[in-house]
């Protein structure tokens, strides 16, 4: 028994330094098809010259199998752990481990700065690092990880609104909106959005999290919700933003929201803002050690 | 219009340029973020020594850049080098531009306070998130100074040969893109 412990552990941990590399060093083709689309529709020239540029730069970082961007961001670690899964742990020492050879091996940029003394051990760890998502999912016998490498400039747009219940639903959506034209190139547009509607403050900050997961065009079940995901991306893009603010037909790849239900006196609204550079990536293990990637 | 210049450069080769040109450069800058343009305005207010290093930038270019850097046998070497969001240097900017006599500021997003014509310094965007290609263009790690403050804040004095593609974001006339 321990014997496939440690086996499953050992795989653990080679397959979070694959998906932090594959995460930083390439975009998923479904923002490459989306950008390259964009690049052939996009009326403005500075904006198609930047989307041939982004373009290339992607293909440069996975062909050398280097960061296509500098800021390696903080690694969000998303687990979704089978109730039948064989190994339970709190995976925050695989996770360690696994950060401590991805420094050395891609290399990534040393993202963990101390907010009060302002040191930075270089080495993207420290105090309450990296931030780690842990579901368990009934009746699966696997362990799925996904890893966010969710850059500083975005993260910088995102925000937290606690609306007024009396309007909060008739008010959302001006204010993301005025958030994004705000951020103009600050954020690296086009941007994906994740928003969460209603819980509590932290609750609608986490689903704004976890909707950047979700798959480019995927919609929210509820018809009423997926309309108004329609309706934000027209409105961001009627903003005229553009790649990096220099203006542009499209400034939104895409808006995901997810929805908790609220306090009666609250109506809380997290916005989360990823940029073009969706660098993400995931594995999945089952109980007996086999591995698949970008699952 | 497409333009290569070598740094330094003169005032007067500031003034074709106009919003949406396109620019290389040639020469020498340096990556300056937060804690680059702090310490700079920290240090003139308490009168102390800035070293001698960033005076030799004059016409030359400030780059908003926190880059993945290797060491080698001690040789540093930039792995991928995009720009930071320039915004957040933005109250420190025109303090810093001239002091040291900055023509071009690199960065991504623009700055709303940056006194483009009074000072004759132009805004240039690079595409962000667009780090691993640039670094065909940075021949060479020429000096580090302030390496306390980390790899990724430290002032880094870069050779680049054909440094972009760069847009003129906000130019000398006043002109912005934003």
């Amino acid at each position: 028994m321990q014997k496939k412990k440690d086996s499953l552990r050992k795989n653990i941990k080679k397959g979070l330094v694959k998906i932090i590399k594959d995460a930083v060093t390439r975009a998923p083709q479904e923002i490459i098809d989306r950008l390259n689309s964009i690049k052939n529709e996009e009326s403005s020239e500075i904006a198609k010259k930047q989307l041939e540029l982004i373009l290339k730069n992607f293909q440069y970082g996975a062909e050398n199998k280097i960061p296509v961007c500098q800021d390696t961001g903080v690694l969000n670690f998303f687990i979704e752990l089978g109730a039948k899964f064989p190994f339970v742990t709190n995976f925050q020492d695989i996770i360690e481990d696994a950060i401590k050879e991805a420094n050395e091996t891609i290399p990534l940029r040393g993202n963990s700065v101390d907010p009060i003394t302002g040191q930075n051990p270089e080495n993207n760890l420290g105090i309450n690092v990296p931030p780690i998502y842990l579901d368990i999912i009934n009746d699966s016998n696997d362990l799925k990880v996904t890893v966010l490498a969710k850059g500083g400039g975005a993260e910088n747009i995102s925000k937290l609104f606690m609306l007024n219940p009396s309007n909060g639903f008739e008010e959302f959506q001006k204010k993301i909106v005025e958030t994004l034209n705000e951020g103009g190139g600050m954020p690296c547009p086009p941007v994906i959005l994740g928003i969460g509607l209603g819980g509590d403050a932290s609750k609608c900050m986490c689903l704004a999290k976890k909707a950047l997961l979700r798959p480019l065009n995927s919609r929210n079940p509820r018809t009423e919700v997926a309309e108004i995901e329609r309706e934000l991306i027209e409105k961001i893009n009627d903003l005229q933003i553009g790649v990096m603010g220099l203006g542009g037909d499209v400034t939104c790849l895409d808006v995901h929201i997810e929805v908790a239900m609220r306090h009666p006196a609250s109506y809380p609204v997290g916005l989360i803002v990823q940029c073009y550079s969706h660098r993400i990536a995931s594995f999945k293990l089952n109980k007996e050690g086999s591995i698949a990637y970008g699952v | 219009m497409e333009y290569k210049l070598n740094l330094p450069v003169q005032k007067k080769e500031l003034t074709p340029l106009q919003v949406g040109d396109i620019v290389y450069l040639n020469g020498e800058i340096v990556t300056g973020r937060d804690q680059v343009h702090k310490r700079i305005i920290d240090y003139k207010n308490q009168g102390k020594k800035i070293p001698e290093r960033f005076y030799g930038l004059k016409g030359c270019g400030i780059y908003h850049c926190g880059p993945i850097i290797e060491e080698k046998n001690g040789n540093y070497q930039v792995i991928s080098g995009g720009p930071t969001t320039s915004q957040r240097m933005d109250h420190l900017e025109n303090e810093v531009v001239s002091l040291l006599g900055i023509r071009f500021i690199i960065g991504k997003g623009g700055m709303k306070n940056l006194k483009t014509k009074d000072l004759q310094v132009a805004y240039l965007s690079y595409t962000g998130g667009c780090g691993a290609i640039i670094n065909q263009k940075i021949k060479k790690i020429k000096h580090v100074e302030w390496k306390d403050l980390g790899l990724c804040e430290a002032a880094w004095f870069l050779k680049v040969e054909e440094f972009g593609p760069l847009i003129v974001a906000q130019d000398v006339h006043g002109k912005s893109l934003y």
